[in-house]
Formats: C-alpha cells, structure tokens, sequence
C-alpha cells in the first residue's frame, strides 16, 4: 500500500488479498485456553509489562470470537476431546499456536498414560513455541511468526 | 505421662486386640487393623470420647507388589487413613490390608467421615480398590474411557492406549500405544565406598 496517493487524490490503491491480510494480522484474536504452568507465561504476555495489546491480540472468553487458540501447557487425554470441540467451534480463517514442550510433543510427560504426545495429534499446529515453559517474548515473538505467515498466504489471487 | 504416651495407652485401652500391629516410630503411631474390624475401629477411633478422631486428613491406597525387592510376603493392596484429633491435638495412621488380592475390597468411611468420600474414589481409580457402601464410587482423576487402574505396580508407564484425532470419524479416539517403552533402569554404577568419606 502506498499513502502516495491520500495528499493529492484522497485515496489510496492496494490489492484485496493485502487489505485482507492486514487486518487479519492486526487483530488475531485467541481463544483463552490456559491448561497448566505457560498459561501463566501467557498471561504474563497479555498482561501490562509485554502487553500483546499493542498487536492487537486480545483474549476472548468464546471459540466463536476467535481467530488463534494458544494450547498453553499439557494436553491430557481426558482434555482433548474438549480443545477438539473447542477448535471445531472457531469460524474460519483459524490458527493454532502449540505453546510449551508439553503441547509440542508431550515433554516431561511423553511417556504418561494420560498425556497426549503434542497438540497436533489432535488439531493441525501453525507455530510451535519450544520452551518450558516459554518466556512471554518467545509466546509474542511465535504471535510475530504466526503474522508472517499469514501475511503469505493469498485469498483472492492463488 | 507425655502427651503421646497418653494417646497410645488410649488407643490400647479402646481397641484392645482389634488392633494387629501397633507401630510406634519417629513419634508417630500406625495401627493396622484386619479388613473385618476396619468400619469397628474407624468408628471407635471417632466417638470413643478418649480418642474423637474428628477429622480424616487423607486416604490413599498402597500397592506391596514388589515390596521390598520382592521379600514382601503379605498381602498386596492396603489403604491407610490419616486421622486427625483437633479435640485432644494428636494423630494416627491406620492401616488396612485388603484380604483379596484380585478383588481387593473394604468397606466405606463415607458414613463416619464425609470427606473420604473423594479420597476413596481416587484410590479406586487409581488401585482399583473398591469401597464397599460407597453412593458414588465412579472414577476421579483419569480420562472418560480409561481402562485399567494406573498406580499398580504391573500398570505399564505409558499405558495401553493413546488418543488422536481421526480425520473420518470427526472425533477423537483411541489407538493402541505406538511408541517404545521406556528404560528405567539407572545407569549409574557407583565405586565402591562411594559417599563413605564423611
């Protein structure tokens, strides 16, 4: 997008997939599902010091408003069915970030009866965030990741 | 007489022979009791007004298989119950070994202490000890559809099953385990005299 175009016309020329993906980048909106210890780090992330406001991330309490679900912490057996469910009700464009070593493969708890070995045997996973847990500017910059990568992708022109 | 000696006296004096073996180490007492006497003396313990047992801190089952680097010849499934005195400010430990080993059962304190009511749903998930007269005595911790009772000795690590999502079905479900089992066994081998130098 140029603002060439504002001082002389009054209008600007861009293309629908740009347009499309700036505002998908500028509000990601993740659902708020804290399962154990990085659901702290996220909130340290959400909260005034990191601030994920600035990027126009802000949690909603409802899968409906959501456009991100961050699987913060240990994915249990008795759980999955539930983030499933959960994931099924976001509207389309979704994405998902895995948050932690526990969402990511299992981590300490890879070889537990009741533990999944990592969330993208459950929902297909856009960015993983490796750490245990992972700091709030390794969740911001794997928020940062997942902007780039939507940035990519075209909606109109294939 | 001390305070605790005056607790263990009370206990000899109420119980009698109804307790097997009187355990008395690091100022705690642990009493174990045969499984037909266990409702008797779990209700002697709260209203024999020398006792008033008023509050269970805990119940948890205990699995003996292996015990002892297999020298263990008793039975193999207990449960112990903390019991708390906040009338006479003390403690005891009492113990019951299940007489079955296959079936392992024992009756209920739900009756006598309400709050042992999610304790004993937790030791028969985990151990698979039932609590007979128990009103809700469904699992506690583990997920819907588990199968088998995790905290056994012969319960493998990772279990029988795990869970992914199916593409077809549209719903998470269950497939048999597809990673190795894991080695346990510590590597570590110590010289001789190893830590003797203090």
């Amino acid at each position: 997008m140029g603002i060439e175009g504002i001082l002389s016309q009054g209008f600007v020329t861009t293309q629908v997939d740009k347009v499309f993906n700036w505002t998908r980048t500028g509000s990601i909106w993740p659902m708020s599902f804290g399962l154990a210890c990085c659901a702290i780090e996220m909130m340290h992330a959400g909260a005034s010091r990191y601030d994920l406001d600035r990027f126009g991330v802000v949690f909603r309490p409802s899968p409906r408003h959501a456009d991100l679900i961050i699987i913060a912490g240990t994915l249990t057996n008795k759980m999955a069915p539930a983030l499933r469910r959960v994931y099924d009700q976001m509207a389309e464009p979704r994405w998902v970030i895995s948050m932690g070593s526990c969402a990511n493969g299992g981590g300490y708890y890879h070889y537990s009866y009741s533990v999944v070995r990592g969330c993208d045997r459950i929902l297909p996973v856009d960015v993983y965030v490796p750490g245990c847990p992972p700091t709030a500017e390794a969740l911001i910059y794997g928020i940062l990741q997942l902007q780039t990568k939507i940035r990519r992708t075209n909606t109109i022109a294939r | 007489m001390t305070h605790y000696e005056k607790l263990k006296t009370c206990l000899q004096e109420a119980l009698g022979d109804r307790i097997k073996e009187f355990r008395d180490s690091l100022g705690e007492v642990t009493l174990v009791v045969e499984p037909a006497d266990y409702l008797g003396v779990a209700l002697e313990l709260r209203d024999n007004p020398k006792l008033r047992m008023d509050t269970m801190i805990d119940l948890c089952g205990v699995d003996y298989q292996g015990y002892g680097e297999g020298t263990w010849q008793g039975r193999r499934f207990a449960v112990v119950m903390q019991l708390l005195s906040v009338a006479h400010n003390w403690r005891v430990r009492v113990r019951s070994f299940c007489a079955d080993d296959d079936f392992p059962v024992l009756p209920s304190v739900c009756e006598i202490w309400p709050g042992a009511n999610w304790f004993e749903r937790e030791a028969f998930d985990l151990f698979g000890i039932v609590f007979e007269g128990h009103v809700d005595l469904r699992r506690i911790l583990t997920d819907y559809g588990f199968v088998g009772h995790p905290f056994r000795k012969d319960f493998p690590i990772s279990g029988y099953v795990e869970m992914r999502y199916d593409p077809e079905q549209r719903r998470v479900i269950y497939q048999p385990v597809t990673i190795e089992p894991r080695d346990n066994v510590p590597r570590v081998i110590r010289e001789e005299g190893y830590g003797a130098g203090h």
